[in-house]
């Protein structure tokens, strides 16, 4: 007799043979059937077949189940148990499709972007697209395996419950962050992305294109950006040979159009090795002297006449100055075009690429410095913005912020293009924390940022090698300041306790990610590590695992939200008052006394970023909405400020704004930057654009960026500011322009798109 | 014998481009930006550059 049932969330309910018969009876009328007594007789002998056959007289729901299917088929109802399991199967399904990640990806394979916001969580990988939705599919999905079977416990809850937030948990038990790729290095003898040898680049074309090569194939390393510290040094090699391989050619032809000279190029290549073993002297751009003075000898010894040789080195100058100029433009402009249009991640994503450059004075290095911020200015194909790389120029007094230095001209270009293009970014090797590590003429003692913010300079674990080359984060997990402010009910002294309780769960999680870092192998990062891009993973054999090589990365504590937690906890902001500024710095600042703490006793790379919170901005005030409701300043906007920023919608002087945020840039040794945002054309005003990075630099910012509209009309190809009317054509948004009007218009523009792709 | 108008035009349904930058990114437009950095960037107040002195 059974009297329960127990159903599968485990509770025990009361049998009911009315469900049996009204299930089959369901599945018969399906296929047309009619008759309920059937199904009744049919269900009689289901309870039967549990009780005498299987002696189950409290049954599972999956068991009844079975049983049900095994009577219909033995009963001669084939067709009608076909029925009832397709129908279980749909009931399971539905089940499965009701849990998280089941729903998740339905809203990702059904919703567009426009209406899912986790397909847009990040704006540079297109989630409309296959790939994208691919990526998007992984990464869902090892989420939700990390948090239920790789976290421990207590921070899978911290996380969940918005506490804090472990970044790229996606990739948790997979690789790292970012690098910075010394390509001098990387290119020096050669190297492999995976398939086939890549020679040392000879020209400055292949440097750039290999360029772009190291930054994609990096990039399919590591879940985070990829850099180059040393653009223009590194690059500058590339002119170098460039200039020297056209110089010869054009000698070469010179003296066969001049003199008749009879193999000319051989001749000439032999001369210049000869000049070079005797005195040294090479061809060499804006300081060919000294190869013409030496070359007289060996030019003379062919039977050249001293008016002939005059000549001929006049012609190889001033064509191969030109070419070599106009090689290194075109290879930017490659460049450029190259890192806005490759993918990486099974093609879903465009590479986070930044380039650092300013500080070579070298003439080779300047012009690469020149060439790559005018390619930038020209655009792309239709004039558009690059997206990317990001760079950073770097500001140095004595090397290009005063009129008297020799890369002054280099930051009045920086300026111009910035306040066209958006880039460059700024950073400031002047700034006491970046200034600390200085030594001139050695690009691996400057700072360099990745364009997102993070820095990597001092270094806990070796001190010998305080350097930016070939280091980078190695992952990175923010505290929601906000929340522990409410949860602080006004109570500073409460506030810092939770700080610490804070802190320590967050050194303990970085820990426990860097120790699954750390047990991988060489083999798990081909280009990372089997190249030797990463410090010192040229040392490692084939079976050693990471943990010595990656501790001279960074495990980086971050913040997000300071404005909204101090008007928490006293109800003012930084902005709005000296005593919530004072605050201030006593949080981020006890908080980097924290990581310096762990780091001292640890002897690894513990530091405090500036989270860049592009996911996370909305995150954590939903979850704090949810709880604690809406808190005037606090949990009434849709995101919480990034890390120490000021309010955005704060009115505040530019100056105040960097002079307020400039100690934190301090503070945050594992990454920052300060924004100012313009609402007009700053191309109209750059004196006023300059004097905003001269403040910066004044103030002790270590990086800092400039925002201001960027707008273009695809149809006539103005970029400047719209309004609501193009000022070049006329037209509003989506409004149409007569053919006859571009034509006209493209007499005075010559540089105009291509307006025949909008005809139809 | 009239002479056939034929005005032609385009640019219909095609709308600006508006690069802003995102977390420090560029994105040339805010249709892929999430509802959070959207809320942002539209409460960002902006310093004139004609008033520059008053930095």
């Amino acid at each position: 007799m059974i009297q329960t049932i127990v159903k599968r969330d485990g509770r025990t309910v009361p049998y009911d043979r009315g469900r049996i018969e009204r299930a089959i009876f369901k599945a018969a009328a399906a296929l047309g059937g009619t008759d309920e007594s059937i199904a009744a007789s049919l269900a009689v002998k289901v309870e039967e077949y549990l009780t005498d056959n299987l002696h189950n007289t409290k049954p599972s729901v999956e068991q009844i189940q079975d049983a049900v299917e095994k009577v219909l088929i033995e009963e001669g109802h084939a067709r009608t148990a076909k029925e009832y399991i397709l129908y279980r199967a749909g009931r399971t399904r539905v089940r499965e499709m009701n849990t998280g990640l089941m729903k998740t990806y339905e809203d990702l394979t059904f919703k567009a972007a426009v209406d899912n916001d986790v397909k847009r969580e990040n704006a540079n990988i297109d989630g409309d697209t296959a790939m994208g939705t691919m990526l998007k599919y992984g990464s869902e999905g090892a989420k939700q395996f990390v948090e239920m079977f790789m976290l421990d416990p207590k921070h899978a809850e911290a996380h969940k419950s918005g506490d804090i937030h472990i970044h790229d948990m996606d990739f948790y038990t997979l690789t790292t962050t970012c690098c910075q790729i010394d390509i001098d290095k990387l290119f020096t003898g050669g190297f492999c992305t995976g398939h086939g040898f890549l020679r040392e680049p000879g020209s400055i074309q292949t440097y750039a294109a290999l360029a772009c090569i190291a930054i994609q194939s990096n990039q399919n390393d590591q879940h985070g950006g990829q850099s180059i510290p040393n653009f223009d040094y590194a690059l500058a090699k590339g002119v170098k040979k460039t200039y020297r391989k056209l110089y010869v050619k054009n000698l070469a032809k010179a003296l066969e159009a001049y003199a008749d000279l009879e193999d000319a190029e051989d001749k000439v290549k032999a001369l210049a090795a000869a000049v070079k073993e005797r005195t040294g002297a090479v061809p060499a751009y804006l300081n060919q002297a000294p190869f013409d003075e030496a070359a007289k000898e060996e030019l003379a010894a062919l039977g050249l006449s001293e008016d002939t040789i005059k000549r001929a080195q006049a012609f190889a100058l001033r064509h191969t100055e030109k070419e070599t100029e106009r090689d290194t433009y075109q290879a930017m402009e490659a460049l450029v075009h190259n890192l806005n249009t490759m993918h990486s991640r099974a093609g879903a994503q465009i590479p986070f690429s930044s380039i650092n450059y300013g500080t070579d004075t070298s003439p080779e290095g300047r012009l690469v410095i020149r060439s790559v911020l005018l390619a930038t200015d020209a655009g792309l194909g239709n004039g558009e913005t690059p997206i990317f790389p990001i760079h950073i120029f770097k500001i140095k007094e004595g090397v290009n912020y005063n009129p008297e230095d020799p890369n002054y001209d280099l930051f009045k270009l920086a300026c111009r293009v910035s306040a066209k293009r958006l880039f460059p970014n700024f950073s400031f090797l002047d700034s006491p924390f970046n200034a600390q590590y200085y030594k001139p003429g050695d690009p691996n003692s400057e700072v360099a940022y990745m364009g997102c913010r993070t820095r990597v300079m001092a270094n806990v674990y070796d001190p010998s090698r305080e350097q930016t080359f070939g280091r980078g984060n190695l992952s990175f997990t923010s505290i929601n300041l906000p929340r522990l402010a409410l949860k602080s009910h006004h109570n500073v002294d409460f506030f810092f306790e939770l700080l610490a309780n804070e802190i320590d769960l967050v050194f303990d999680q970085l820990y426990a990610r860097f120790k699954i870092q750390a047990a991988k192998h060489v083999y798990n990062y081909p280009f990372l590590m089997g190249q030797g891009i990463w410090l010192d993973s040229d040392k490692l054999g084939p079976t050693d695992t990471l943990e010595e090589v990656l501790k001279h990365g960074t495990l980086t504590v971050g913040f997000i939200g300071l404005a909204e937690c101090l008007t928490a906890l006293i109800g003012v902001h930084h902005g709005q008052s000296e005593q919530a500024q004072n605050l201030g710095l006593d949080i981020i600042g006890y908080m980097r006394k924290r990581c310096d703490e762990k780091a001292k006793e640890t002897k690894m790379n513990y530091s405090l970023i500036a989270t860049p919170a592009e996911g996370l901005s909305g995150r954590f005030v939903r979850l704090d909405k949810k709880k604690y409701g809406i808190i005037p300043g606090v949990t009434d906007k849709e995101y919480y400020t990034n890390s120490f920023h000021i309010p955005v919608g704060f009115e505040i002087s530019a100056y105040d704004k960097i002079r307020l945020e400039a100690p934190y840039h301090a503070l945050t040794n594992g990454g920052h930057i300060s924004y100012v945002e313009l609402d007009g054309d700053p191309l109209q005003n750059l004196d006023a654009f300059e004097s905003i990075v001269r403040c910066m630099k004044e103030c002790g910012i270590g990086y800092g960026s400039i925002n201001h509209p960027v707008d273009r009309d695809p149809v006539c190809g103005y970029v400047g500011i719209i309004g609501d009317t193009c000022p070049r054509c006329g037209r509003h948004e989506g409004e149409a322009v007569s053919i006859e009007k571009l034509r006209e218009l493209k007499k005075t523009y010559p540089g105009m798109p291509d307006y025949e792709c909008y005809i139809h | 014998m009239t002479a056939k108008k034929n005005v032609e035009t385009v640019g219909e349904n095609v709308g600006f481009e508006r690069i802003r930058r995102i977390t420090g990114y560029l994105v040339g437009t805010m249709d892929r930006w999430n509802n959070a950095k959207r809320a942002e960037e539209h409460d960002r107040v902006k310093h004139s550059t004609s008033t520059m002195e008053q930095l």
